[in-house]
């Protein structure tokens, strides 16, 4: 279940981008889900682990993709930290269920991003109550800690 | 610093044309439209110059900020046009804001996060889009947009007001409100707005709402505003302000040029947010004449049916009130 917190806590990664290239492991970019993401968010091709095809830039390390993925990425891929994710925008609110479907992920917002009329599931914890619908989030006391 | 100033930043890959307008431009919307690529390019620009191969055209200065000495940075310069990126949290502490006050720079920033200490208005907040006029052409093409121009279309009378106001604005609208039997709150403040809305919504989900606040420096609260409006019957009405309403609806006379163009008008270090400015306007124009204008409260004879009526004429909304009005009116 995807599991958000609106505002800051104290054990986040409030800097995604920079745990990014830091934290980059090649192999991420073979995994399926990941390709897809890419594709969706950044309209870019994966070609290999290092190689990335833009319509824009043409071949591009996975550094240069856009903030708003590599978050996508590392929420896949390191679930056990809690990242900071108002880097991202609406367009990656379906890949954070996604990614959420398999696996508890617990973030950290600082805006009400859209995650569509739903139906999902996913737990506010400034509250601890479990939402199913954008009608129903935007309700919630726990937006109020923006 | 007064004016709008177009800006063109562009490399072989990537051009951005836009005008900004105010002190305090946001920039927001979807992940990978190329937010971060215009502050990298400018930044660029600032340490390699011509030699970087990108062309920033622009009647002032363009600068981008990061994390590094930027209180000592932003000091540094006069009338330039200065670029953040998100990810710069200093954006939202009270010394960035004191900053942005008293220096002659426009600020340009790249957040999603509502800054609720800077009086950004709704209609500075844009999203970054590729242009359909040059669709597929290299290099690609990228406008901005504003992201909250669209708040749906009030077709029917509301069953509640909700004033950000809790000044004139709310005396004035709460004597229209009890003439068309609608209720009216005062949020008392922009940032009770929300809560309000919410807080009425969960007693009754079918409430038609209609919020009115001062647009000019309600910015950081449409992002929480934006989810209501999609799911509930809520409405917005965000003219500028309540005082430029009163000079909109003509009732004042030799303010039109300044309203076809406030930007050329406003100082940005005399007054923070337009909205201010409007205020002072108002006062000024209305000093020793029968129309006096005090924010506290509001002068009777604005509720005077002539000047009433004069102002009401310019606010659409109201035509829809009054015509529920009417029908009830000749039923009776």
């Amino acid at each position: 279940m995807l599991n958000i917190y609106f505002g800051h806590r104290d054990d986040e990664i409030r800097f995604p981008q920079v745990y990014f290239k830091n934290a980059f492991e090649p192999e991420w970019m073979n995994d399926p889900l990941v390709k897809e993401m890419v594709f969706d968010i950044d309209k870019s091709k994966v070609i290999a682990p290092y190689v990335i095809e833009s319509p824009i830039f043409g071949q591009i390390p996975p550094q240069m993709l856009s903030g708003g993925v590599k978050t996508l990425i590392l929420a896949h891929k390191i679930p056990d930290k809690i990242f900071y994710i108002s880097g991202c925008g609406d367009n990656c609110a379906k890949w954070f269920l996604k990614i959420a479907e398999n696996k508890d992920v617990t973030v950290t917002l600082g805006y009400p991003m859209d995650f569509g009329e739903g139906p999902f599931h996913i737990k506010l914890l400034n509250t601890g109550e479990v939402v199913h619908s954008r009608k129903e989030m935007t309700l919630s006391d726990a937006i109020d800690n923006i | 610093m007064k004016g709008s100033f177009r800006i063109i930043v562009e490399n072989k890959n990537v051009k951005y044309d836009f005008v900004i307008n105010r002190n305090i431009t946001i920039i927001q919307g979807n992940s990978a439209t190329g937010k971060t690529t215009l502050v990298d390019m400018i930044n660029e620009y600032n340490i390699y110059g011509e030699s970087s191969l990108i062309n920033i055209r622009c009647d002032r200065k363009c600068v981008a900020l990061d994390q590094r000495f930027w209180e000592h940075v932003i000091q540094e310069y006069d009338n330039c046009i200065i670029f953040i990126d998100e990810d710069n949290g200093f954006v939202f502490s009270t010394k960035f804001v004191r900053l942005v006050q008293e220096t002659t720079n426009y600020y340009v920033i790249v957040t999603r996060d509502p800054i609720s200490s800077l009086p950004y208005s709704t209609k500075e907040i844009y999203g970054i889009r590729e242009s359909k006029k040059y669709g597929g052409l290299k290099p690609v093409y990228n406008e901005l947009y504003n992201m909250y121009s669209d708040y749906g279309v009030l077709s029917e009378k509301p069953d509640i007001i909700i004033t950000e106001d809790p000044n004139s604005g709310y005396d004035f609208f709460k004597a229209v409100c009890d003439r068309c039997q609608m209720q009216c709150f005062s949020a008392k403040g922009k940032s009770n707005v929300v809560s309000l809305a919410k807080k009425l919504l969960k007693e009754n989900k079918n409430y038609i709402i209609l919020i009115i606040a001062d647009g000019a420096a309600f910015g950081c609260e449409m992002n929480k505003l934006i989810n209501i409006v999609k799911d509930y019957n809520v409405f917005l009405y965000i003219p500028e302000s309540f005082e430029w309403l009163i000079l909109y609806s003509g009732l004042i006379s030799n303010v039109s040029d300044i309203l076809a163009s406030p930007e050329k008008y406003i100082e940005s270090t005399e007054y923070f947010s337009w909205e201010r400015f409007f205020t002072s306007l108002l006062v000024e124009k209305t000093n020793d004449t029968y129309l006096h204008y005090r924010k506290k409260y509001l002068n009777p004879v604005y509720l005077d049916d002539k000047q009433k009526n004069k102002i009401l004429d310019v606010v659409e909304w109201y035509k829809i009130c009054n015509q529920a009005e009417d029908t009830v009116n000749d039923e009776i």
